[in-house]
């Protein structure tokens, strides 16, 4: 009898694909090529280079390797909670409640400490890519693809969060397929700012896309900050300048080591930091370069590798930490897919100096296996929070995972 | 200075180098949990993930990451399938783990039939000038997000390949509804006849 029951079900599913085909119009021109394909050269069509995807049921710390794991002496690196599958952006509550966002998946969790027993609570459910959260005085913030909603007093509602009161709206209007996750972070203003990311791999973007804006939550009114930034997924603001620092993720299918991505600041609103024109400060696209110098756009503070994917950039300001690590920046390499070898998949600290000089050191490593193999890590790290106490945690969506580092004075 | 591999505390060392030797053992266990609860997957999938209707995928020696995305998809609803629905809303994801565990060990049946000299010869030029086997593998054997399709039903194939076509099969990045857009309908035929009768290597 069930198996009558799911062989009817299997034929309705199947008349409706072919309803559905049968509506399809005959394909008049070549098929576009996914987003992470677009703008491969001809030489480039054999290659078995692809993205790499989570394991979307998070996998238990006991079955990975994380006694590899390697930080700075002094330091400890510890699991600090497990079973929150695709982890990726993290945030802090005035009462300490850890709230960690998806990007393919569509929860956005909240981790408690209930009786000294650390419990990962799903907090909202059915949400569209919502990569982007921010707390801030008490109101929860998700950037999903497509909208701004806000949570007031969510850690009084962890059990029931209820509806979210829409910031904005229609951010994504064409329902783009490239990069449509968003990163979001509070500004000294009171102002959100996150960012719209380039539909493709590289094509010429409309006026508010390859951007980082801002709202307003009081007002909804949103306003262009920076232009000509690909898909950046890690924004802070500095403590003492309070001037906005980003990563920035360079154009696939140049080759191994070309473009860099990029560590960014902004100096000035509507400030153009180069894509699609010119990559890496210094590098004309191929196409879209033509006619156009690179004296035109904001190069880079610091090259941070090619398609290495540097994710979440934190200032460290706690006290736990040796003093040279105060306000310098933490930044969560993802790893990269199109180059061989591979190369990143490690939280490096970066340090600029008052001439510019930037200092990298490397923070946590050990996901890296196998710079050949496919896949060559075991992990890869995303954002990084700092908590009270001044020890930091990362996430990392791989293995829906989060670690926490800390230091201990010998 | 090349920094020093810290370890949270010697007492969890231990139990991290413990789970390491018995790696292999939770494993197995998890296989075994697997095959306790696939109980309501073989009535279709058949007894080890080798189905043998036509229209319900072959489910056995799958990549693992594959199956557990398969499952994940369906439950989140973004993949549809009246069928499966009702089966994955229960899952917990520890179940998807078991259950891809199980059926990734197990082993996929050899092909039925073998392919005529004409579609063996055309099946292999549309996998490989479709790139088909830059992400599938050159075997066609998937690797782990991305899955199996030697030895598929072909029935089973072509409803995908015509679905992700229509743009009406859910595809996690677009890669397939790409592809699949780029052939014939007398192509999908040809290159899914092709695949159902690939063996193993």
């Amino acid at each position: 009898m069930k198996t009558t029951l799911r062989l009817s079900g299997l034929a309705l599913s199947l008349g409706f694909a072919t309803a559905a085909l049968a509506q399809q119009p005959a394909p008049a021109a070549p098929a576009a090529a996914p987003s992470w394909k677009q703008g491969m050269a001809v030489e480039h069509e054999k290659s078995t280079l692809h993205p790499f995807a989570p394991h979307f049921t998070g996998r238990p710390s006991s079955e990975l390797p994380v006694a590899k794991l390697k930080v700075p002496d002094g330091f400890k690196i510890e699991v600090w909670a497990e079973g929150v599958p695709e982890a990726r952006s993290l945030s802090l509550g005035d009462k300490g409640t850890v709230f960690v966002s998806n990007r393919n998946l569509s929860s956005v969790y909240a981790i408690v400490d209930s009786g000294g027993k650390r419990e990962v609570k799903t907090l909202l459910k059915g949400m569209k890519a919502p990569n982007g959260l921010v707390f801030d005085k008490g109101t929860l913030y998700v950037a999903e693809r497509h909208r701004i909603t806000r949570y007031d007093g969510i850690e009084d509602h962890l059990d029931n969060a209820g509806e979210g009161k829409v910031v904005i709206d229609n951010l994504d209007p064409t329902n783009q397929t490239g990069h449509f996750w968003k990163y979001m972070v509070m500004g000294p203003d009171g102002k959100l700012y996150f960012n719209i990311g380039s539909p493709q791999n590289i094509t010429m973007p409309t006026y508010n896309e390859a951007v980082i804006v801002r709202v307003d939550p009081k007002t909804g009114i949103l306003e262009n900050y920076a232009q000509g930034v690909r898909n950046t997924v890690g924004m802070a603001f500095h403590p003492k300048t309070k001037q906005l620092w980003f990563t920035d993720h360079g154009r696939d299918w140049l080759g191994t080591d070309m473009p860099s991505d990029e560590l960014n600041v902004v100096k000035t609103r509507g400030q153009h930091f180069g894509f699609p024109y010119c990559h890496q400060g210094d590098v004309l696209d191929p196409v879209y370069g033509a006619g156009r110098s690179c004296d035109e756009f904001t190069p880079p503070v610091d090259k941070l590798g090619a398609h290495i994917a540097p994710l979440g950039v934190k200032f460290y300001t706690g006290s736990m930490f040796p003093a040279q690590y105060r306000n310098t920046m933490l930044i969560a390499q993802h790893g990269s897919w199109n180059r061989d070898p591979k190369q990143g998949y490690n939280v490096i600290q970066v340090s600029v100096d008052a001439k510019g000089k930037v200092t990298k050191k490397p923070f946590v490593e050990g996901f890296l296996e196998n710079a050949a193999g496919d896949p060559p890590m075991w992990g890869r790290p995303v954002d990084i929070l700092q908590l009270k106490d001044g020890s930091v945690l990362f996430s990392d969506d791989y293995n829906g995972i989060i670690y926490r580092v800390s230091y201990a004075k010998k | 200075m090349i920094p020093q591999s810290v370890i949270r505390s010697a007492a969890l060392a231990a139990a991290v180098f413990t789970c390491a030797g018995l790696a292999a053992s939770v494993a197995s266990a998890g296989v075994e949990e697997g095959r306790v609860k696939a109980q309501a997957c073989v009535a279709c999938h058949g007894a080890d993930g080798n189905s043998l209707a036509p229209q319900i995928p072959s489910i056995a020696g799958q990549p693992r990451q594959f199956i557990e995305m398969s499952l994940i998809m369906f439950r989140e609803g973004r993949r549809i399938n009246e069928a499966m629905k009702p089966l994955v809303d229960k899952l917990s994801n520890a179940d998807v783990r078991d259950l891809a565990q199980y059926f990734a060990a197990q082993k996929m049946a050899p092909p039925n039939r073998q392919p005529t000299a004409e579609v063996a010869a055309l099946g292999r030029a549309i996998t490989e000038k479709n790139n088909c086997v830059q992400c599938h593998s050159a075997t066609l054997t998937g690797q782990q997000h991305i899955p199996r399709l030697a030895g598929q039903h072909k029935d089973y194939l072509l409803v995908q390949l015509k679905g992700f076509k229509a743009g009406a099969r859910a595809d996690f990045d677009g890669t397939m509804t790409s592809a699949a857009q780029a052939l014939a309908p007398t192509e999908l035929d040809l290159v899914a006849d092709y695949l159902a009768t690939l063996a193993a290597p």
